[in-house]
């Protein structure tokens, strides 16, 4: 599939996050405060459609293009508690997830450029010191690494 | 209203309904698994050598999460220029009502939450998109275990910072 197919992807999905709250500080602030409901309004519908989709596209078991359907489902281990956990403390520090990071450069929010610049050390230094890490928080083997999403 | 130009969000039911359309048509379309926080690891992969950023899955996959990663960039800059014009700005909303801060404090703040961010999603193996929305779809434990982990850090860490630190 041409790289293109992946930027209208992208950008699609960029417009949606820029425009419904989910790259937005104050939108994250107030879901966490619980006086805001629209961002756990966004992800329980999200999950709404994609559920049924998915069981339907699982029984198809093919792609628009007849080929068989890949889903991956990702390790269960000590880190997906542990990691989360960590990224949950950022995501509430910055108000931004991995997805708003990104998008709220491309809106000009110049603070975003900090959240990048964290957001790659940090991923960096998680790789560098993945073959320490993998014995205490059992994490798979590093060819398959923790689960790619 | 948005921090964005003052702009009235979508509502909550159609930006989520939106989402699920585009997470089920990137894979009934290109056969992949929605997903973004690997797509650090491999911007990662460009300039880092270590033996993680060298595995099969992310050598494999560069040639689709990079365009992917460059369109949410054009996701937002073009929602900008449609809704009142692109400039760069610092506005961060409820932040500058309690704590004031300069640039300078404001890209230190973000950096150590991108830390956290870049360092947890990848220890956690996903985040709001892989785990939150595709993972929870397709009732994976992992998933669900690591979104109640972020949501609940989440909770517990917005209260501290407002509610404690900053008297809300």
């Amino acid at each position: 599939m041409g790289a293109w197919v992946y930027v209208l992807f992208g950008t699609a999905f960029g417009w949606v996050l820029s425009r419904s709250g989910a790259a937005d500080y104050d939108f994250v602030q107030g879901m966490f405060l619980l006086t805001n409901f629209q961002l756990y309004g966004i992800i329980g519908s999200a999950v709404a459609v994609t559920a049924p989709g998915l069981w339907l596209l699982k029984r198809l078991g093919r792609t628009a293009s007849g080929q068989p359907l890949r889903i991956e489902p990702k390790p269960r281990h000590p880190g997906n508690v542990v990691g989360g956990l960590l990224f949950g403390v950022g995501w509430s520090l910055t108000g931004m997830c991995p997805g708003p990071i990104l998008v709220n450069l491309g809106e000009g929010k110049v603070y975003a450029l900090g959240a990048l610049a964290g957001v790659l050390a940090g991923a960096a230094l998680f790789g560098a010191l993945y073959g320490r890490l993998s014995g205490a928080l059992r994490l798979p083997d590093l060819e398959l690494g923790t689960g790619d999403g | 209203m948005l921090i964005l130009h003052d702009l009235q969000p979508l509502p909550w039911w159609l930006a989520g309904a939106a989402i699920g359309t585009i997470t089920l048509l990137l894979l009934w379309v290109t056969n992949r698994r929605l997903g973004i926080s690997t797509g650090f690891e491999n911007l990662c992969a460009l300039a880092v050598r270590a033996p993680y950023f060298r595995r099969g899955e992310i050598t494999r996959s560069h040639a689709w999460r990079l365009p992917f990663l460059g369109g949410l960039v054009l996701g937002g800059l073009l929602s900008a220029l449609a809704g009142g014009g692109w400039r760069p700005f610092w506005d961060l909303g409820i932040f500058d009502a309690t704590f004031g801060w300069g640039p300078a404090g404001k890209l230190a703040w973000m950096f150590v939450g991108g830390l956290l961010i870049g360092f947890g999603t990848r220890m956690a193996g996903g985040c709001t998109s892989g785990h939150g929305i595709f993972g929870n779809s397709n009732l994976e434990r992992a998933s669900i275990e690591s979104t109640l982990a972020f949501m609940g850090a989440g909770i517990v860490t917005t209260n501290l910072v407002y509610r404690v630190w900053g008297g809300l």
